[in-house]
């Protein structure tokens, strides 16, 4: 009897609730009533249980999400408040769609791609045109070649350097200035850490337009680091740069290393 | 063995994990071999690290938590109501 006891309801709710975060669960409370029910009525009840638990799933591995997609989405509309109301818009989708996923795949990669749907569908349109970014094109390995300047070892660690001094909110700045695809991208791969294939999968593309991306993506995110350094004023007066730089023009960098040029 | 060239080529699969067994065998022979080109992955690799670190320090705010909770149960609501009356007793 004691077992018996043990097993009721209340524990199963308990757990449910834990999970969702909501006080509900109709699942378990029909299982209990439909032991005796008529075998059609049963049937609908396992359903009904089936997508309550379903739900429950859901919630509980989307939201172990919610940091990563939220970041994302703040890279997309480069806005917190655009980006709360995407990923509310792409996770209530997701919710809806639950039972296309196929169990088993990469659900990390499949709400990546609704998030990156829901943002090309409405927000995109709403935000207009992307702004072209004014973003210089650089050498490859251009802040190793920048910091490696006067050392003839080549710096092997950011750690020390006028880098280590950016904080999430200029690194954050840098990564918006990339151009939209390679922004999404850059994200998704170096941040959240997706592989190329989850990175595919998450923005359409194929993997090796993915790879392409990155690259370009790397180059670009180096210079505007270097610019976010340039301007919070960490570079002036650094061995890098013995002038203050006063125009455009980045000092040429010498004495790269074996490999670092093409 | 492999060239500085082909190293430098190999930098992003490399640490993104992405390459061959094999091919990952031949970059770390190289490496082994060329003070430069470990440099270079070294820093490369630290520069990943710190976008990575710092980047990943933000996280969604606690409101939104809670509005998606709250979204979600309406919209749970709103299914189950939909749901298509295929029971003949009902």
């Amino acid at each position: 009897m004691r077992v018996a006891r043990k097993a009721n309801p209340t524990t199963s709710r308990t757990w449910t609730e834990k999970v969702s975060g909501i006080q509900s669960a109709p699942g378990q409370l029909v299982r209990l009533k439909a032991v005796n029910a008529e075998p059609a009525a049963k049937a609908t009840s396992n359903a009904t249980q089936e997508a309550a638990a379903n739900r429950a799933r859901f919630e509980e591995e989307a939201l172990q999400h919610l940091d990563a997609l939220y970041r994302t989405a703040l890279r997309m509309t480069r806005n917190p408040s655009d980006a709360e109301d995407l990923v509310q818009d792409a996770l209530v989708r997701a919710y809806r769609f639950y039972d296309r996923f196929e169990p088993g795949t990469n659900f990390r990669a499949w709400l990546f791609k609704i998030l990156t749907n829901t943002y090309i569908n409405s927000y995109r349109r709403k935000q207009g045109r992307p702004q072209e970014s004014s973003l210089e094109d650089t050498e490859e390995f251009f802040l190793y070649n920048q910091l490696s300047d006067d050392s003839a070892e080549g710096v092997t660690d950011v750690e020390g350097t006028v880098l280590d001094q950016l904080g999430a909110d200029a690194i954050q700045r840098a990564i918006d200035q990339l151009p939209p695809q390679f922004r999404t991208t850059v994200q998704l791969s170096d941040v959240e850490g997706l592989s190329y294939a989850e990175v595919a999968e998450a923005t359409g593309v194929a993997k090796g337009t993915v790879m392409s991306r990155l690259f370009r993506g790397r180059r670009l995110l180096q210079r505007a680091l270097w610019d976010q350094a340039k301007s919070a004023g960490f570079t002036s007066g650094s061995k890098v740069h013995p002038a203050a730089p006063t125009t455009h023009q980045q000092p040429k960098a010498n004495g790269v290393v074996a490999g670092g040029r093409r | 063995m492999i060239n500085c060239r082909d190293c430098a080529r190999a930098l992003n699969p490399f640490l993104d994990r992405a390459l061959s067994d094999d091919d990952v065998a031949q970059v770390r022979v190289h490496l082994e071999a060329c003070g430069g080109c470990q440099h270079l992955f070294q820093f490369e690799e630290s520069l990943r690290r710190l976008v990575r670190v710092r980047c990943q320090e933000q996280s969604a705010p606690e409101s939104l938590r809670l509005r998606i909770t709250q979204t979600l149960a309406i919209e749970r609501t709103r299914l189950q109501k939909q749901k298509p009356r295929t029971d003949p007793l009902g």
